[in-house]
């Protein structure tokens, strides 16, 4: 159970409703325990990360990975993105760019704002389903996430060595 | 102090001449007497040595003019007191003074009223109500249309009627201001002088200013004594009397003494004044001293107005009428060229409305660097020097000359075809020119006197003419002058030429921000599809699919149903791709490299047997060829998957691959034994949506072939396809060599 508790939630940024269930149908199949947080656009997005907002309260400790779609109301994919990996404070925080777009120009922006993997979401199900969990599996499970910034303030021992 | 007025001072240099107060020579000709007076008051300022021998009455300076006992002064007295509180510029009154009949003419200057008098001969004197049949005659017969050598040969022979001289001479001045002797009317007694030219420097710039300023001038007897003013100069500051409008002004003693060189004791000439500009002069001769009544003298002066302006008529009418020829060929090369996508197109065609334009034996145009010709021209590199000095002279608009050589004396390489010139620019930024030329045209003038020697080489001083014997000269580098209305011609196409210019530059502006605009509309309206459009077909399918792993237990049709559902929400998502792939072509900029064929055709084969295996491959090794290494291998995959489509029917499906290097280009072709197509559709081969089979037998989106020709033509390559139906299909591409 301790081992449970350490699981950093997943967050994911997603305005379609469609995409959210899609996800979170292939994250469930392939038994990643990690919490996901659902969030609609992207000022939410900031909020949650920043624990502003309706996230003001909301227990300390980053996400193991932010899955960000690029298009999104308010804020957008690429400048949540921006502002993340400008701040010296949360750049270390992994984030997927989940993509309807195949746009080059997309890609090389991400990857200029430092973005962690860039996916296009695949039209066929399974490979969607499979590039999900794979996404998760990586991130969520295998991935050695970064200290916190909280834990590095008052290093616990035997945390974040293997 | 009267230096001037004596002839004796003839030696006189050419500094001096240029300076020379032709207008203040401090003395008159004795053939009238002068009186300065102060207007109204009729005070008298400065009188001619001659006024009580002429006049008959003792005045002199400081005197006021009064009437007298006798009526015919009294008259006088009247008239100029009358004229001098008036306004009228000028008085002209004929009176008796005692024995003598006097002509009264008067004149208004800045420093007073001119008032001179000059006997008349009873007995022999005429009266213009005499003179005035004659003249309406001359009048009448004028043909305003006609020719104007016709009319300048009879106003000669008209004057010399009217006045008596033995030879009456119509002299015109050319741009440099040499006189030609254009008609000519004599009796024998002097030499006849018609078609000969005389140097500028017999007419000095400031006696041609006079010659408009006072439209007649006689000299009766060259070998006059001058009559002094007294005084001769006015005020504190001494200034000498204007003379400009007296009549009998007393003459340059240099003239006096060119008369006698030239064999003439008398002389008159009339000013022929055409709007503004001395165009020539009636210049009249005789051998011996020769008087002209001022009634003559008015009646010549009429007449040389009268001609001056029938000149001015008939110059102007041929001008126009040239100029509306000119505007004929200037709407048919406008036209032209505005229907031409490009100036040099439109120079190519209509040559010899180009010439003619301006009546040239050929015609250039410079456009940045490219050099086109009509007709006789200088060489490619000739024109390329011309406008490099064209450029130097800071031409602005248009420039012209009929002697090059003048002005330049290296373009004496190319007189023969270039001694005319006439230019415009029609673009400063890249020095771009319209030149027409006109070839060499040597003629012999016949000199009357060596117009090069009027300096003498030792003295360096002007020297009166002595010599009129003919002087003949072979004038080169000259060309056929640009007449007025050419060179308007030369102005107004230049502008319509800049505008058009201008205008086209304007049009692609405009198409270039049109065209920007709706590529960036397109890139966000691709960009928007790209995005929301393939979201759907991707919700559809995995839904479907989340469905079909659910309901474990469904039946087979509804599995089927599902299956569909998935099938056409992929293939409608692949749509999607493909047609997004083939509108980013448009605007992708290539990154052309040299490309390794056998090793991408080897990795697309390798991707392609993944999913249909049991090909048989046929490939020869491939020769490289320059392109865009992502571009060029999409088209391989397209068509290497076509064949191996359409053949999978086969029972062993060949797929030959092979490539030939041609001097222009490589060429590389796909092969297969497959269902091939009918030959009668090759024309939708290669367009958008455009299917040969049937979905059920082949799937597809339509658009792969498409994407090829674009991607190929962007690489400045082709493409084809050959086959028959049932017999296999062949694809050809090429892309250019480097």
């Amino acid at each position: 159970m301790e081992k449970v508790k350490e699981l950093r939630p997943i967050l994911l940024v997603e305005d379609s409703a469609n995409d959210v269930e899609l996800t979170l149908a292939a994250l469930a199949q392939c038994n990643i325990a990690n919490e996901v947080v659902v969030v609609r656009d992207g000022a939410q997005a900031l909020d949650y990360v920043y624990r502003q907002g309706e996230y003001a309260s909301r227990s300390p400790g980053d996400p193991a990975v932010i899955l960000l779609d690029l298009k999104l109301p308010k804020i957008d994919g690429l400048e949540v993105l921006a502002r993340l990996k400008a701040d010296p404070h949360q750049q270390q925080i992994p984030v997927v760019m989940l993509t309807s777009s195949r746009e080059e120009r997309d890609v090389v922006r991400s990857y200029r704002l430092g973005v962690n993997s860039f996916v296009v979401k695949p039209v066929e199900f399974a490979e969607f389903f499979e590039a999900i969990q794979n996404l998760g599996m990586f991130w969520a499970i295998l991935n050695q996430p970064p200290p916190m910034l909280g834990e590095r303030a008052s290093k616990r021992p035997g945390t974040d060595t293997p | 102090m009267q230096q001037h007025a004596t002839p004796a001072s003839a030696a006189v240099d050419l500094d001096k001449c240029a300076q020379e107060p032709i207008r203040i020579p401090g003395a008159i000709q004795p053939f009238g007497a002068l009186l300065l007076l102060v207007p109204a008051e009729l005070r008298i300022l400065a009188a001619s040595a001659n006024v009580a021998d002429v006049v008959g009455l003792p005045l002199g300076a400081g005197d006021v003019l009064a009437a007298s006992h006798d009526d015919g002064w009294s008259r006088i007295h009247e008239a100029i007191k009358a004229w001098s509180e008036g306004t009228d510029p000028s008085l002209s009154l004929v009176a008796d003074v005692r024995d003598r009949r006097l002509q009264v003419t008067g004149s208004r200057g800045a420093q007073g009223l001119l008032v001179e008098f000059e006997p008349i001969d009873r007995d022999r004197s005429t009266t213009l109500d005499a003179l005035y049949p004659q003249l309406r005659t001359f009048l009448d017969d004028l043909d305003p249309a006609g020719n104007s050598d016709v009319i300048l040969q009879r106003t000669a022979a008209e004057l010399r009627r009217l006045t008596g001289f033995d030879r009456v001479l119509v002299y015109r001045f050319d741009s440099d201001g040499h006189g030609t002797v254009v008609a000519e009317d004599g009796n024998g007694v002097l030499p006849v002088y018609l078609n000969h030219r005389f140097p500028a420097s017999d007419i000095p710039r400031q006696a041609r200013e006079l010659y408009c300023l006072n439209r007649i001038r006689l000299i009766p007897d060259a070998g006059y004594a001058p009559v002094p003013l007294q005084p001769a100069f006015l005020g504190p500051d001494a200034r000498p009397i204007d003379l400009t409008h007296a009549v009998w002004r007393s003459v340059s003693p240099i003239h006096l003494e060119y008369m006698r060189n030239m064999g003439t004791q008398s002389s008159m000439s009339v000013s022929l004044v055409v709007d503004g500009e001395l165009w020539g002069l009636l210049s009249c001769h005789s051998a011996r001293a020769h008087h002209v009544d001022p009634q003559v003298r008015a009646a010549s002066e009429f007449l040389g107005r009268i001609v001056a302006h029938q000149i001015g008529a008939n110059e102007r009418i041929a001008e126009h009428a040239h100029r509306i020829e000119l505007k004929k060929v200037e709407v048919e090369l406008v036209e032209l060229l505005s229907h031409a996508d490009t100036l040099q197109e439109g120079f190519k065609g209509r040559a010899p409305a180009w010439m003619s334009l301006l009546d040239a034996q050929g015609v250039a145009l410079v456009w940045q660097d490219e050099i086109l010709t009509i007709g006789t021209t200088p060489t490619g590199a000739q024109i390329g020097r011309i406008v490099d000095w064209l450029g130097d002279q800071d031409v602005e608009q248009t420039y012209a000359t009929d002697h090059l050589v003048g002005q330049w004396p290296d373009a004496e390489a190319f007189a023969d075809v270039a001694s005319g010139l006439a230019a415009a620019s029609i673009s400063r930024l890249h020095k771009s020119f319209l030149l027409w030329f006109r070839p060499q045209v040597v003629r012999t003038v016949s000199w009357r006197g060596n117009p090069h020697k009027a300096v003498d080489p030792v003295s360096g001083r002007l020297h009166p003419r002595k010599s009129f014997d003919l002087w003949q000269e072979q004038v080169r580098n000259r060309a056929i002058p640009w007449r007025r209305s050419e060179l308007e011609a030369l102005r107004d196409f230049r502008n319509v030429v800049v505008n058009l210019i201008l205008k086209r530059a304007e049009e692609r502006a405009e198409l270039t921000a049109q065209l920007e605009r709706s590529n960036v509309e397109l890139e966000s309206f691709s960009y928007s599809v790209s995005h929301d459009l393939r979201a759907p077909f991707r919700h559809i399918a995995g839904f479907a699919e989340l469905l079909k792993r659910r309901e474990g237990d469904l039946d087979e049709t509804s599995t089927h149903y599902i299956d569909n559902i998935v099938q056409a929400a992929v293939t409608a998502g692949r749509l999607v791709d493909d047609l997004l792939r083939f509108s980013h072509l448009g605007r992708a900029a290539l990154a052309p490299q040299l490309l390794d064929m056998d090793k991408i055709v080897a990795e697309v084969r390798q991707a392609i047997e993944l999913n249909r295996p049991g090909v048989r491959w046929m490939i020869e090794p491939l020769p490289a060829a320059h392109g865009d290494a992502k571009y060029i291998r999409q088209v391989w995959y397209n068509l290497l998957e076509n064949a191996v489509k359409y053949s999978s029917g086969r029972r062993t499906p060949e797929v030959r691959v092979r490539g030939a290097e041609g001097d222009a280009c490589t060429i590389y072709t796909v092969e297969d034994n497959g269902v091939g197509f009918d030959m009668a559709y090759v024309g939708k081969l290669f367009g958008v949506f455009q299917r040969l089979h049937h979905h059920d037998d082949f799937e597809g989106t339509g658009i792969g072939l498409a994407l090829c020709k674009r991607i190929v033509e962007k690489h400045g390559g082709w493409i084809k396809g050959e086959g028959a139906v049932d017999l296999g299909a062949r694809f050809s591409f090429a892309l250019p060599a480097q």
